[in-house]
């Protein structure tokens, strides 16, 4: 199941980097110019390399990386209303993206990255009080799904003062980048990221027996198959966390991939975490290159941004797939 | 014989409720040790505090001569396994990875050939072989308990910690169980078994010897029919009995009579 989708998805990809508003190539012809057996010319070239991979390359990793850290997250806190924006590293990210658009205040002077660095800074903030927080023996998952609540209110509520005093052309850029594109990411970025999913990723595999124990028979019987929950827990949640402010930091915010794509994986291989952790990345893989392809096409020239599609189309596929699971139950 | 497991003065409490006080006893190998007590007696925490799931409060344990506390999880669960009283999951996964999750101390990366071959010899040798690939969660509360002390054994351990592994059983289970426990311990040198049971004719049968726990402290440590008395029984389970004693073919019994009617001075 997991090889299909992949390769659904890789099909898709390549289809996806044929179609958009300003050329359509067709999908054997840019099968042949993607290996080689057709020399495309210029501009197609530079549509599909230039233009398309960068944005593809980043819903496929994106895709993965924030499924990925959702399947993770809903195991280490027992709660499959989870997703990777609960812990509040979306909305650090959202509080950073502030401060550089209405304030100008940022990290780093380099003026193209003042945005992409402050979200990842005020991210990693959040992440620093997850890792402060497991150090406290006591904390349970309810306890962080709480902080991430008092972390949103708070980021929140700085976020609208800003905004209260802001310009339109400041406001317009801040839901632009609160919509979650995938216009923005360059090539280097995407790399990066593919790099930094390739690093964690094996990490979050290993971990899926740790998850599968806590979530047979909780603590109790975590701890008698020698795995500490509270380090456990603590760990994925601050992997997941970096997984999610690496994607976010370029792409603004994107939340509704890793709510769903673990939903969708428990329907196609179960809830073994050993199956459902690369199946949700494949199947988050595919959800992001979807709405986004269908962003780019459906208003074509307009592009309508993936965290907008990703709702409209995967919310009510989602739907869908719950209540079909239901009656069969029924 | 050598020393699997030394609690020497363990004490517990629940804030102001001293549920274990002055607890020492010693386990060594080829043994199994029955917990008896009434409800809330600390039979569970006795355990929890054994397999370091609640901490205690004061007192040390030795653990095939390491300290418990100086031990990892991991360590620790190489020493030790442990089946809860229950499990009540909606996590949906085979039996044969149930029962592998008992090899999660001893995998790294990858699970070994060697894992699987005894996952499926324990499966076999608990007859569960039938039920290796059926989801856990659509299992029978008993079948459920079966197979968490399939994982128990799979984990290869030196000290099985159980927590009344026979409570969701049949009456022929509950006999199969307890024999195939005491097989286990029998068979190898490095092997013992600490039960918690509410069944004291399951305990007379098959423990070489009983921990009979009363308000929290340890009342009698000896064989069981040293332990079962008749003013044991009464003592700690407030029933009258009589003792049926041990045959060349029949194990001892304790016939329970009635309840022992408080006096108004004793209430």
């Amino acid at each position: 199941m997991i090889l299909m989708i992949s390769l659904a998805t890789l099909l898709f990809a390549v289809y996806s980097m044929g179609t958009g508003s300003s050329s359509n190539l067709g999908f054997w012809t840019t099968v042949k110019i993607i290996l080689g057996l057709e020399e495309g010319t210029e501009i197609q070239l530079a549509i599909i390399w230039d233009i398309r991979f960068p944005r593809i390359l980043m819903a496929i990793v994106g895709g993965a990386a924030l499924a990925t850290a959702g399947a993770l997250m809903q195991g280490a806190l027992g709660n499959p209303l989870v997703s990777p924006l609960t812990l509040g590293v979306a909305s650090g990210a959202a509080l950073g993206a502030a401060l550089a658009i209405v304030v100008g205040w940022s990290v780093i002077d380099n003026h193209d990255l003042t945005i992409v660095a402050n979200a990842f800074l005020f991210s990693l903030i959040v992440v620093f009080i997850i890792i402060q927080l497991g150090k406290y023996r006591s904390i349970s998952a309810e306890s962080y799904i709480l902080v991430g609540i008092a972390i949103t209110f708070i980021t929140g509520a700085i976020v609208s003062t800003l905004q209260y005093f802001a310009t339109d052309a400041q406001l317009s850029a801040l839901a632009h980048w609160s919509f979650g594109s995938l216009s923005r990411p360059t090539i280097e970025n995407a790399v990066f990221v593919t790099m930094s999913l390739l690093f964690l990723m094996p990490t979050a595999l290993k971990w899926s027996w740790d998850l599968n124990a806590l979530s047979m028979g909780g603590d109790d019987f975590a701890i008698s198959t020698g795995v500490d929950p509270v380090r456990v827990r603590k760990n994925i949640l601050v992997l997941s966390a970096l997984m999610t402010s690496i994607v976010i930091a370029f792409t603004g915010l994107i939340g509704f991939v890793g709510l769903a794509a673990p939903h969708m994986s428990r329907l196609f291989v179960g809830t073994d975490f050993r199956k459902l952790i690369p199946c949700s990345a494949v199947i988050g893989s595919m959800l992001m290159l979807f709405a986004d392809t269908i962003g780019r096409n459906l208003f074509a020239p307009i592009v309508i941004p993936v965290g907008i599609m990703l709702s409209v189309i995967g919310g009510p596929f989602f739907l869908y797939l719950l209540l079909k699971r239901q009656g069969v139950r029924g | 014989m050598s020393q699997l497991l030394s609690v020497n003065d363990l004490n517990f409490s629940w804030g102001r409720n001293e549920v274990l006080t002055g607890i020492t006893f010693n386990i060594e190998s080829n043994e199994v040790v029955a917990i008896l007590g009434v409800n809330g007696a600390g039979k569970s925490t006795l355990i929890k505090c054994i397999n370091r799931i609640l901490k205690m409060d004061s007192g040390s344990v030795q653990v095939c001569s390491s300290n418990l506390a100086s031990l990892s999880l991991i360590e620790l669960s190489r020493h030790m396994s442990y089946v809860p009283q229950t499990v009540r999951t909606s996590f949906s996964i085979d039996v044969f990875d149930v029962v592998l999750l008992g090899r999660r101390p001893h995998i790294s990366w990858r699970v070994s050939p060697r894992d699987q071959t005894i996952v499926s010899e324990t499966l076999r040798f608990l007859s569960l072989e039938d039920f290796a690939f059926r989801r856990f969660d659509q299992l029978s509360g008993g079948e459920r308990q079966r197979v968490i002390v399939a994982k128990a054994v799979a984990q290869d351990s030196n000290l099985l910690l159980m927590d009344e592994p026979t409570s969701d059983l049949d009456l022929k289970n509950q006999i199969t169980t307890m024999k195939k426990i005491s097989k286990i311990v029998s068979k190898s040198h490095e092997k013992s078994a600490l039960i918690a049971i509410h069944d004291i004719n399951i305990a007379a049968r098959f423990a070489d010897r009983i921990l009979l726990l009363h308000d929290g402290k340890i009342i009698a440590n000896g064989a069981p029919q040293e332990v079962l008395t008749i003013e044991n029984v009464a003592l700690v389970f407030g029933v009258s009995s009589h003792i049926v004693p041990s045959t060349t073919t029949q194990p001892m019994r304790i016939v329970i009579e009635d309840e022992i009617k408080e006096t108004e001075e004793e209430k």
